[in-house]
């Protein structure tokens, strides 16, 4: 029991505090949302054309409902590795590090998005370049943790990006409350 | 009072999902057996999503690709020039629900619909509700289309129904209509992907999925959507579409919309390589807006297709013998027909190019009346927008005053030597702008003209006598100049008077 309890506390003394994770989380939500929404506008013009402002409006909410689910599965990612790393090696420099991680992967994740959709049949090579791919990020991000430089662009960077979070929480809230009213009632 | 306890909630909460799909049961029920006494006839359409006329044996093309079309045809009235008023699935599919032009119904591009303000303006709406409407399609892009017209529609199947995959998002919604337009169509659209997270893990998991289904019967592989993860095979699908349309109690209206034989070309077994012949078609020009394809790469995208085309016309066949069987044909019009064609010349495979020619909008029609027993051969030009009013005639309704089609040849309507009908290709042009970038052929007694805009420095035309140069050889547009003449003008006008209204 004594041992259990040692561990969830141990457990959640290396987990980041908010004002650490709301600047990574806020770079994540920058990233994710801004493809969406780039995406979104694109095609706006013909879908007033053919659908109503209601109708976009819905489309617009299951958008914003899949970018929110999709921002925190991101973000699990460098709070995971805060549990499992040595302390020194991530916890201590989360924001920088974490953002880093989110930026690299988001990025890569973008180019590959694209590459996807000209594949014919199973992505094997494409998949297969994932493995060094991930090891380059591994890398970077070790070193956007060393390089004075370049933490401080990330830090800058992220600091400025929570003004999203004011926008992104709300929207992303009412846009999960109008998915679920749609589906449930 | 007993209080109600956690272990209450859970149960209660248990019995939900049961009770939602029993709902959708006898919802589905209702619809297939809610019978009433009636002498109006049953209509089920059949849309071969990409099949050219010209490729099929039933309209004398020379490899034997379809001879259960041709046992069909026998108890038919065949349409020999019929053209398709788009060239792709969307202006193809809208044209033929609302019986309006491209240019009217402003279905133009990629993922497109109907002018919000037409909607109203469809097939299903216009039957009636003494009818069951029923809809299904294979191909999102005409589901999404019919999603459009959903009030109107007493059953739409799931896309994936009689499939093997199930990897539609939209299906799992109860807010159906939304759910494709946002998730399958937006955030895992194929080339402007809405998510970055998502659509990348689905594309990979379905395409392991098809990786991992093989089948003996189908050498090539399963077939599928191109775009979406839909994975089926023929004779399921065939067999779970007579089985269906055999539980309808009478009358019903069904349209199917079936995706094969759409590219990827997949043959059976039984018929892989079986037109590996060593034919080669007439050598036609390389067009200067074509991509290029050398011959023969051509040559095997056509024997493939072919082939395919053979496997389809097999399943139709056990489709309509199913029908016979339960007697279903003696009180049902069966309407077989396409979207759109599908070329393999003059340097272009497929149809999403700016070539308006033969192969690309010759579509079939063949119709087969309740207890039919000859065949009929109509060949005056006809176009897929007039199937919509000669259905609303055979089933006693008014034809509305917008419609733009007449009735067919053979169902009450006249032989008119000298009707125009168009033919729109407009993809890259706004759907919300005048039609300055496209394609446009216009059809008129035995000449065809092609105008191209946009896609040059300069326009141009070509005119073609379909009469005496059915492979569209020798342009005649300055040659024959008073006809030229005359068409032009025409075509221009036409054009014209369809931009006015987006210009306003």
């Amino acid at each position: 029991m004594i041992r259990e309890r040692f561990i969830k506390l141990a457990l959640f003394n290396r987990l980041p505090k908010i004002s650490q994770v709301a600047p990574v989380y806020a770079l994540i939500v920058l990233m994710i949302y801004s493809w969406t929404i780039l995406w979104f506008f694109w095609r706006l013009p013909s879908w007033l054309f053919f659908m109503s402002i209601s109708e976009i409006s819905v489309v617009f909410a299951y958008a914003m409902a899949t970018n929110f689910l999709e921002s925190l599965l991101i973000l699990m990612m460098p709070v995971v590795l805060c549990l499992l790393l040595p302390k020194k090696w991530f916890y201590d420099k989360f924001v920088v590090q974490g953002a880093s991680l989110a930026i690299l992967v988001l990025g890569y994740s973008m180019w590959f998005t694209l590459r996807i959709q000209n594949e014919d049949g199973y992505p094997k090579q494409l998949l297969l370049l994932t493995i060094p791919v991930i090891g380059i990020i591994g890398i970077l991000v070790y070193l956007s943790g060393k390089i004075g430089l370049v933490r401080k662009i990330i830090e800058a960077l992220s600091d400025r990006a929570i003004i999203f979070l004011y926008l992104s929480i709300p929207i992303s809230l009412i846009s999960l409350g109008v998915v679920l009213i749609r589906n449930l009632f | 009072m007993p209080g109600f306890s956690r272990r209450d909630l859970l149960k209660l909460a248990a019995l939900f999902p049961p009770a939602v799909a029993l709902s959708k049961v006898i919802s589905t029920q209702n619809v297939l057996t809610n019978t009433q006494s009636t002498t109006l006839p049953n209509v089920i359409i059949v849309l071969f999503d990409a099949m050219t006329a010209r490729n099929l044996s039933v309209y004398g093309y020379h490899r034997k690709t379809t001879p259960n079309f041709e046992r069909f045809a026998e108890q038919a009235t065949v349409y020999h020039s019929h053209n398709s008023a788009g060239n792709f699935t969307i202006p193809g599919t809208s044209s033929l629900l609302t019986g309006l032009y491209p240019w009217t119904h402003r279905a133009l591009n990629d993922g497109g619909l109907v002018e919000r303000d037409l909607v109203g303006r469809n097939i299903f709406k216009l039957i009636g509700k003494e009818y069951k409407r029923i809809a299904f399609s294979q191909n999102i892009w005409a589901d999404f289309i019919l999603s459009q017209f959903r009030e109107d529609i007493d059953l739409t199947l799931p896309p994936s129904t009689f499939g093997i995959t199930d990897h539609i998002i939209g299906d799992k919604f109860k807010d159906m209509s939304s759910a494709y337009r946002a998730l399958d169509d937006f955030i895992f659209k194929s080339s402007t992907p809405g998510s970055i997270i998502f659509n990348p893990i689905e594309k990979v998991l379905y395409s392991r999925i098809v990786a991992q289904n093989l089948s003996d019967d189908y050498p090539k592989g399963l077939p599928q959507n191109i775009n979406y993860p839909i994975l089926y095979r023929l004779d399921d699908l065939f067999n779970g579409l007579s089985s269906f349309v055999n539980r309808l109690s009478p009358p019903f209206f069904t349209y199917f919309h079936l995706f094969s034989p759409h590219a990827p070309a997949k043959p059976s077994k039984e018929f892989n390589e079986k037109f590996n012949d060593n034919w080669h078609p007439i050598n036609k020009p390389v067009h200067r807006l074509s991509d290029h394809y050398s011959n023969s790469i051509l040559r095997d995208g056509r024997r493939l297709y072919d082939e395919y085309v053979a496997t389809v016309d097999k399943e139709f066949g056990n489709f309509i013998d199913a029908l016979d069987k339960s007697g279903m044909r003696k009180n049902t019009y069966i309407i077989l027909t396409s979207d759109h064609g599908e070329m393999f010349e003059r340097g272009e495979k497929n149809h999403h190019t700016p070539l308006l020619y033969d192969p690309v909008i010759h579509i079939p029609l063949i119709i087969s009346a309740p207890g039919q027993q000859n065949r009929t051969d109509i060949f005056s030009p006809t176009n897929s927008f007039d199937v919509l009013p000669t259905l609303l005639n055979l089933v006693g309704q008014e034809i509305p005053a917008w419609c733009e089609g007449q009735l067919l040849p053979g169902f009450s309507g006249k032989i008119d030597a000298e009707r125009s009908t168009f033919t729109v290709e407009a993809k890259l042009n706004p759907a919300f702008a005048p039609i300055k970038k496209g394609t446009i052929a216009m059809r008129k007694g035995k000449y065809k003209m092609i105008y191209y805009t946009g896609y040059e420095k300069e326009d141009a035309f070509e005119l073609f006598d379909m009469e005496n140069d059915l492979e569209e050889m020798t342009n005649l547009y300055s040659s024959q100049s008073q006809v030229a003449a005359s068409m032009r003008d025409e075509l221009l006008e036409r054009l014209h008077k369809a931009n006015m209204k987006q210009t306003k």
